[in-house]
């Protein structure tokens, strides 16, 4: 049986991706409009925010082409398949300490699964696939020599002390170029080279299509992002070093209200920490 | 059923829901040259786009899936590192010996070498 609290849990993951994709790409379109001085998009909602929601339901009730030497089945299904996996990555996030929705003892495995199929393209984007995810793989081994466990709340919570990102900087430097061709962004777009072909293996997509792999990009990038600031940023972890600062209080200004504790705890806890990690993140893809 | 295999199933669900309200609200009426294979300015020659590709292209990729293939084989060692002590260690030297061996060898049969057709060096002559 459906349990209803299971179709919230599963909404209440997938809709906020969803939505945070569609922001993703406003975002870029507005900061790659503003360095080559354009005003980028301006129209839809305030400051263009809805630009994004225009342009799906605009593709959704477009033509599909579907060029005659094409193999019909592989066409449609290859862009789902790549959406399919890259939203499944959501799965075994843990946004706070208890807030999650899958505690997989295997988790960091099944997220190398899915962040490896994600992605899906002509000869170019699979050659350039494979050579990367090694570097991704061989990079996530040493962190879980570390931790000892596969576990991503394990790993997270690992990091209390320091984030890995202090021991571990220069993996941290080869993660994050691995990933950047993972996801092929800029100086590794090859599979997209908007210079040399025109848009690389999505020329003849159109439509829902098109929608797909579009979502699957960006939707990609996010958890590629949340992923790099699990393993070195400490994922959910407090940025504020609350103890140092109530400390601080306490002793120089001789303030020791409960109240203000408390507000600094549930600060200190709470998914705005992952989520400002990996808008960082995020901004620096872009 | 619990929350993961009704996340599982959701996401196709919803990637099939996307595909049928294109396929049924959008219009549709296709001609030869809007089906044609997408190429700037002159028309497209049939099964141009079903060329083939030298093997040793995919010996490369074979390579570097077996490459991958072999750390996810370290694994297992790395999340028991702590327990497994030296004789681990020595378990997977020894894998990793017969791989390197292996890859080696590979290369000394020079099966990597990509042919071309370039001429390289004008003034020498094979």
């Amino acid at each position: 049986m459906i349990s209803i609290i299971s179709i919230i849990e599963g909404l209440l993951l997938i809709v906020p991706a969803l939505l945070s994709v569609a922001f993703v790409t406003i975002a870029e379109r507005k900061t790659m409009a503003s360095m080559q001085r354009r005003l980028g998009p301006n129209a839809v909602g305030y400051y263009g925010l809805l630009q994004a929601f225009a342009d799906a339901l605009k593709l959704l009730l477009k033509e599909y082409v579907a060029p005659t030497q094409a193999n019909i089945i592989l066409f449609f299904i290859g862009p789902m398949i790549t959406l399919i996996f890259s939203l499944l990555g959501y799965l075994v996030v843990p946004f706070d300490s208890g807030i999650f929705v899958s505690d997989y003892s295997l988790g960091m495995l099944y997220m190398l699964a899915v962040s490896s199929l994600s992605t899906y393209g002509s000869l170019r984007s699979t050659a350039q696939l494979i050579s990367y995810e090694l570097i991704l793989s061989s990079v996530i081994i040493l962190i879980i020599l570390l931790t000892g466990n596969l576990n991503i709340i394990t790993i997270v919570e690992s990091q209390r002390i320091v984030d890995f990102i202090l021991p571990l900087f220069p993996l941290f430097i080869i993660f994050f170029i691995g990933s950047i061709a993972e996801t092929n962004r800029a100086p590794f777009d090859l599979a997209e080279a908007e210079s040399e072909l025109v848009s690389g293996f999505m020329t003849e997509h159109s439509a829902s299509v098109f929608v797909f792999f579009f979502l699957a990009e960006y939707a990609s990038i996010i958890l590629i992002c949340i992923l790099n600031s699990i393993l070195f940023f400490g994922g959910y972890l407090c940025i504020i070093p609350v103890e140092f600062i109530i400390d601080i209080l306490y002793n120089i200004f001789g303030i020791n209200s409960s109240i203000l504790e408390d507000i600094f705890v549930n600060i200190s806890s709470s998914p705005l920490n992952l989520a400002f990690k990996t808008a960082l993140l995020i901004f620096v893809f872009i | 059923m619990t929350t993961t295999t009704f996340f599982l199933f959701l996401i196709p669900v919803l990637g099939i829901i996307l595909l049928l309200v294109n396929l049924i609200l959008s219009p549709h009426n296709p001609y030869q040259e809007k089906d044609s294979a997408f190429e700037c300015g002159f028309h497209s020659f049939l099964g141009q786009n079903r060329t083939q590709f030298s093997i040793s292209f995919f010996i490369f990729a074979l390579l570097f899936l077996l490459f991958d293939l072999e750390i996810l084989l370290i694994y297992p060692y790395v999340v028991s590192a702590y327990t497994n002590g030296i004789y681990g260690l020595l378990i997977m030297i020894v894998f990793f010996l017969v791989l390197t061996l292996g890859f080696a060898f590979e290369l000394g049969k020079n099966a990597l070498k990509i042919e071309s057709r370039q001429v390289f060096n004008f003034n020498i002559k094979s």
